[in-house]
């Protein structure tokens, strides 16, 4: 190894900064060091990606319940605003979020403001588990995508693109369906919470309808805790709706019942 | 000291966190939840928390601390997404570092000498237990191999103080070395993490 005689210097301290190894004071002062070196900033920078990559080496699945609770918990926090060139932008330190998370598992009160429908959210909470094991896989892909994978990543598209928004209907012969969807993406995400269960000869079926005529979109899966979907419709075109109708299992190709619930998808 | 004649071994090859498009996804994410999207903050949380929960229980060790740590970085995000800035390094690294942050400040304030003497039991067999955790992706084995391939006070040192939460000075007592030693070797072996796992 290179001889490093001056190798106690501050800008060794690289090293154990991006870790968290060192005193307060040390980081202070290291800190200021970084002010007045451009180099240790790029270095710092890029150890700080490796570590990062420690930590996803030693990723676990949180337990189910964790996100519910987490997601009711940030209903109650207000976020910052971004910084404003000219403002002084200090981030409180020592925030503790322990009272937050403390009351966020009880049941809501009747003033409690959630800003979460229950069935949005159980929704949100069910794509969410979906995502992990995407997000999972994320950092190990490498090539291709397997069928599964890509709905997956489009699941996740569709969340987290900007115009994402909600769209909930009851369905005629019970439960809710749900669509996320962006306009921007061109696609929608769809779940149904508490359908109606259907004898075995038959599923639902969901379609797109435009003035132009009726596409197959696919069959719902069988329902697994109440939750049905979630099933990704892509390519949407304009003036499209979405319905959902009751078909023998094997599926049709044009509905041979009225929709049990119609979204109309807009733009 | 002189910082212009600084050394800085390895530096200069990777142009670090600046390109932070890399595979895209969690920047985006991380400015949608800044707009208050929570079913961004869903696919946040599902991109993340495991991670967060995962170096947190490395740090802390006990399982109900860890979950309300990771909790509590998941809020912070929340809170401080709009403040994330791109050109200060990837979403990842910015995550990460708030949450080994939070999981080192827990121990250092809370852990009692007792039980840090009990860490320091433990905490040598850390790096092989990395294989015993739930995930075996590639991205695992990939920093697997590259910890293998550090030398073997570069890996301790940094094993020591990233999933250890110890501090640069605790790791040289325990590895019975001097405190400019193990800097070196931290700073050197994570250089060479860092080229082994082509961070951009």
């Amino acid at each position: 190894m290179r001889a490093r005689t001056r190798g106690t210097g501050l800008h060794t301290l690289v090293g154990a900064y991006v870790m968290d190894a060192i005193t307060d004071a040390d980081r202070a002062s290291f800190e200021r060091h970084l002010l007045s070196c451009e180099q240790c900033r790029e270095d710092a920078r890029g150890l700080r990606e490796a570590t990062a990559r420690l930590a996803a080496a030693a990723a676990l699945p949180p337990r189910p319940e964790l996100l519910e609770q987490t997601m009711q918990a940030a209903a109650r926090v207000r976020q910052l605003p971004p910084v404003v060139p000219g403002r002084s932008h200090q981030i409180p330190a020592g925030q503790r979020w322990r009272h937050v998370l403390g009351t966020a598992w009880r049941p809501a009160g009747a003033g409690a403001r959630l800003w979460l429908a229950r069935a949005t959210l159980a929704v949100v909470v069910a794509l969410a588990v979906t995502a992990t094991v995407f997000g999972l896989h994320m950092s190990s892909m490498q090539g291709k995508l397997s069928a599964v994978e890509q709905r997956d990543a489009m699941i996740a598209t569709v969340l987290g693109a900007r115009d994402a928004t909600t769209l909930t209907a009851k369905v005629t012969t019970g439960g809710t369906a749900t669509v996320v969807m962006s306009h921007r993406a061109r696609a929608l995400v769809f779940t149904a919470n508490g359908l109606t269960r259907l004898p075995t000869a038959q599923a639902y079926e969901l379609w797109l309808m435009s003035p132009v005529g009726d596409t197959p979109v696919g069959m719902l899966p069988p329902a697994r805790k109440g939750m049905s979907g979630p099933m990704v419709v892509s390519r949407l075109g304009p003036g499209e709706q979405l319905a959902m109708t009751v078909e023998p299992a094997s599926g049709s190709r044009h509905p041979t019942s009225a929709p049990v619930v119609m979204v109309v998808l807009g733009g | 000291m002189n910082t212009a004649g600084g050394e800085h071994p390895g530096s200069g090859q990777r142009g670090a966190g600046a390109s932070s498009a890399r595979q895209g996804g969690l920047e985006v994410v991380l400015a949608a939840v800044a707009r208050g999207d929570d079913a961004a903050f869903g696919v946040l949380y599902a991109q993340a928390a495991p991670a967060v929960l995962g170096i947190a229980r490395r740090v802390l060790r006990d399982p109900a601390q860890s979950e309300e740590v990771m909790q509590e970085v998941l809020l912070e995000l929340w809170r401080t997404a709009a403040r994330f800035d791109p050109s200060t390094g990837s979403a990842e690294a910015w995550i990460m570092t708030v949450a080994h942050r939070r999981a080192v400040d827990r121990v250092r304030s809370e852990q009692r000498a007792a039980d840090r003497e009990l860490r320091a039991a433990t905490a040598s067999v850390a790096y092989d237990e990395v294989s015993d955790a739930a995930l075996t992706s590639l991205e695992h084995q990939r920093v697997r191999r590259c910890l293998e391939g550090l030398t073997d006070l570069q890996r301790e040192s940094i094993t020591l103080a990233y999933y250890g939460g110890y501090s640069y000075r605790e790791v040289a007592q325990l590895l019975g070395l001097a405190i400019g030693t193990v800097k070196t070797r931290m700073r050197d072996g994570l250089i060479r993490l860092r080229d082994c796992l082509g961070v951009e």
